[in-house]
């Protein structure tokens, strides 16, 4: 009976935070932003490309559509082989009169290969205001006059942007959409209304260069994985204020497979537990759908089991719904019935940052230390067990 | 060097996207030319019979629908993509032995051509319609499902007819087409997204119909690449 009970009161308090991501994110897109009439000035995009992302062409060409009076967008690349090369000299071709650069220069000063991408970019660019976006980023032609007023604000140092899925065609896609949705944004949402917490999503950061220079600049974190979130962090610690801005750029995921979206997520998770310490126990214990299925696992199938782990589910679908609708997604709505999958496989996920600690990205592995640190896993298996306990990596995390 | 690909099917036969999702699939990666060739199947024989039971076929009644479907998606991914989309049928000659199965990529046709008429009336009329004849997974495959090697077994019979052969099919490669120096392409045989990664032709060419034809029957300035994110 105690365990039924100490389960119940932990998927309560997971429905009880579900509402809470839920309030910020309406609170936030509540008051969305216009575009300032006062001065606007000249930007320097600095767009790292690696690979095809789902719709890269609409991704990059959104860009090119800003309505905004001075920009220059700067296409980041190691390799001319690179897929998205061709699709990058397209765009270029097709908006000659844009300001577009394409920079292909191979950059191993530091272990983050979209570090490594940006580093050519930002010495390249010439505008004192740099927006990093990501590749698999689509936004309106209002993004950039909108964000850039909230720079305008006093001791603002970067803003940012949550990020919101659309566009699912595959299971994966829908678990990645559903869970960016809901959980990623929500808590994003949730850290920065509640927590006071800046938490950057590098799919969209405007900071200033001086800024960016007065904590290290790109190469302060060209050894870390969560180069947005140091960032971040370090331009908070100097005073200035770090704004999440009140509307999510979208990221199209249209066949995601089910793998990549694990993968995706448990590397996140191994971030989180890297920089999060024990603040990352909490998000199993919230984890509704997931807690309320102990009971069914542990005690066995009975109305009471199974009542807990329905309205859990129940419950979690209909938030994720809700916020769906918030965002103006559409999604079907019968769709949103995956959630409890979703947040299942998110619970099991959620062990492996706990007993592994090497990330695979972007075809490279790593292992990854405090605060993200990264070092380079050099093997696999055994040797890498081995690598774990040497000086070198110790020293890593010892930083 | 334009990134081509000459054999992709979609919902008008048995590939699992749309027209217009296919074209955006191939838009949004970069491609130069396509050709978009759903299957004309063979109905003198069970799995034939079963195809078009099934409607996995482009049909004589809906083939006008089908090229004018294309000609409107053509319009589009050249305004928005600079991307040729050329229109083809692959003729399906399915039988349950593969030694007397041959699939062949008509690219650039313009009448609707049966797959139950003879090998030599076929290509007669895919040569008087100024189209390319493209011998499809002529060699073992690795899904033997798929093998059909007709044309192969009787290669000395049918290759002045045959424009191109492919040399490689979504992950397959056969370097017989290299012994015998045929002329190749390699093309992904596109049924379903994860098939946009796979073998596919490069052409030293204008981007247009007779330009990418010339280029493929003289086989100057063709060259392959396996096309993997």
């Amino acid at each position: 009976m105690a365990i039924f009970w100490f389960f119940a009161a932990l998927a309560a308090m997971g429905v009880l935070s579900c509402g809470l991501q839920l309030w910020s994110i309406r609170s936030y897109t509540k008051g969305r932003v216009s575009a300032a009439a006062g001065h606007l000035p000249p930007v320097s995009i600095l767009k790292p490309l690696k690979g095809l992302d789902d719709n890269l062409f609409d991704n990059l060409e959104s860009f090119c559509k800003l309505d905004y009076p001075e920009y220059e967008i700067i296409f980041a690349l190691q390799d001319r082989n690179d897929l998205a090369f061709k699709v990058a000299e397209k765009i270029k071709r097709r908006y000659p009169d844009r300001g577009i650069s394409i920079v292909v220069q191979r950059c191993e000063e530091g272990l983050n290969p979209k570090v490594n991408n940006l580093i050519p970019a930002y010495r390249k660019s010439k505008h004192e205001y740099i927006l990093i976006s990501d590749s698999n980023v689509c936004v309106r032609k209002e993004y950039l006059g909108q964000i850039m007023a909230r720079m305008g604000e006093p001791g603002v140092g970067l803003v940012t942007n949550p990020v919101e899925g659309v566009g699912a065609r595959s299971l994966g896609s829908v678990f990645e959409n559903l869970h960016l949705n809901s959980f990623v944004m929500g808590g994003v949402c949730f850290l920065d209304k509640f927590m006071k917490m800046p938490c950057v999503i590098g799919k969209s950061m405007l900071l200033r260069k001086a800024d960016l220079e007065a904590v290290g600049g790109l190469h302060g974190v060209k050894d870390v994985l969560a180069e947005d979130y140091m960032i971040g962090k370090k331009i908070a610690e100097t005073g200035k204020k770090v704004v999440l801005c009140g509307f999510p750029v979208q990221t199209v995921n249209h066949y995601w497979s089910l793998k990549r979206f694990m993968n995706r997520h448990t590397r996140w998770g191994k971030l989180r537990w890297r920089i999060g310490g024990a603040r990352y126990l909490t998000e199993l214990f919230l984890n509704a759908v997931f807690m309320s299925a102990m009971p069914l696992v542990i005690l066995g199938p009975s109305v009471r089991t199974l009542a807990l782990a329905l309205s859990a589910c129940i419950l979690k679908i209909a938030a994720d719904f809700y916020t769906g609708e918030t965002l103006g997604s559409r999604m079907n709505p019968l769709l949103y019935l995956l959630a409890p999958v979703k947040d299942m496989l998110i619970g099991f996920a959620w062990f492996v940052p706990l007993v592994s600690n090497t990330v695979v990205w972007r075809g490279n592995r790593y292992i990854i230390g405090r605060d993200s640190a990264l070092s380079e896993c050099p093997e696999t298996g055994m040797a890498a067990l081995i690598y774990h306990d040497s000086p070198e990596y110790r020293e890593v995390n010892a930083k | 060097m334009l990134l081509c690909d000459f054999h992709i099917h979609t919902r008008y036969s048995d590939g699992s996207v749309g027209l217009s999702r296919t074209i955006d699939l191939y838009g949004q990666a970069g491609f130069d030319v396509i050709a978009i060739t759903d299957h004309v199947v063979n109905s003198d024989s069970l799995i034939g019979k079963l195809a078009h039971r099934f409607r996995l076929s482009v049909r004589q009644d809906n083939f006008e629908d089908y090229m004018r479907r294309i000609d409107s998606e053509a319009q589009r991914a050249w305004n928005k993509y600079g991307m040729l989309v050329i229109r083809g049928v692959e003729i399906s000659k399915n039988y349950m032995s593969s030694d007397d199965s041959a699939h062949m990529l008509i690219v650039d046709i313009k009448k609707f051509i049966p797959a139950g008429w003879s090998y030599e009336k076929i290509f007669i009329e895919a040569k008087r319609q100024d189209a390319l004849v493209v011998a499809c997974h002529p060699h073992h495959v690795s899904d033997m499902s798929r093998e059909t090697l007709y044309l192969w077994n009787n290669r000395e019979k049918y290759a002045r007819y045959i424009d191109a052969w492919e040399i490689a099919n979504r992950d397959d490669v056969f370097n017989v087409i290299s012994l015998k120096k045929y002329r190749y392409v390699a093309n992904s045989d596109f049924h379903k997204p994860r098939h946009l990664y796979s073998w596919k032709t490069l052409l030293n060419c204008e981007k247009d119909v007779d330009s990418v034809k010339n280029c493929i029957r003289h086989n100057k300035g063709v060259a392959i690449t396996l096309f993997r994110n």
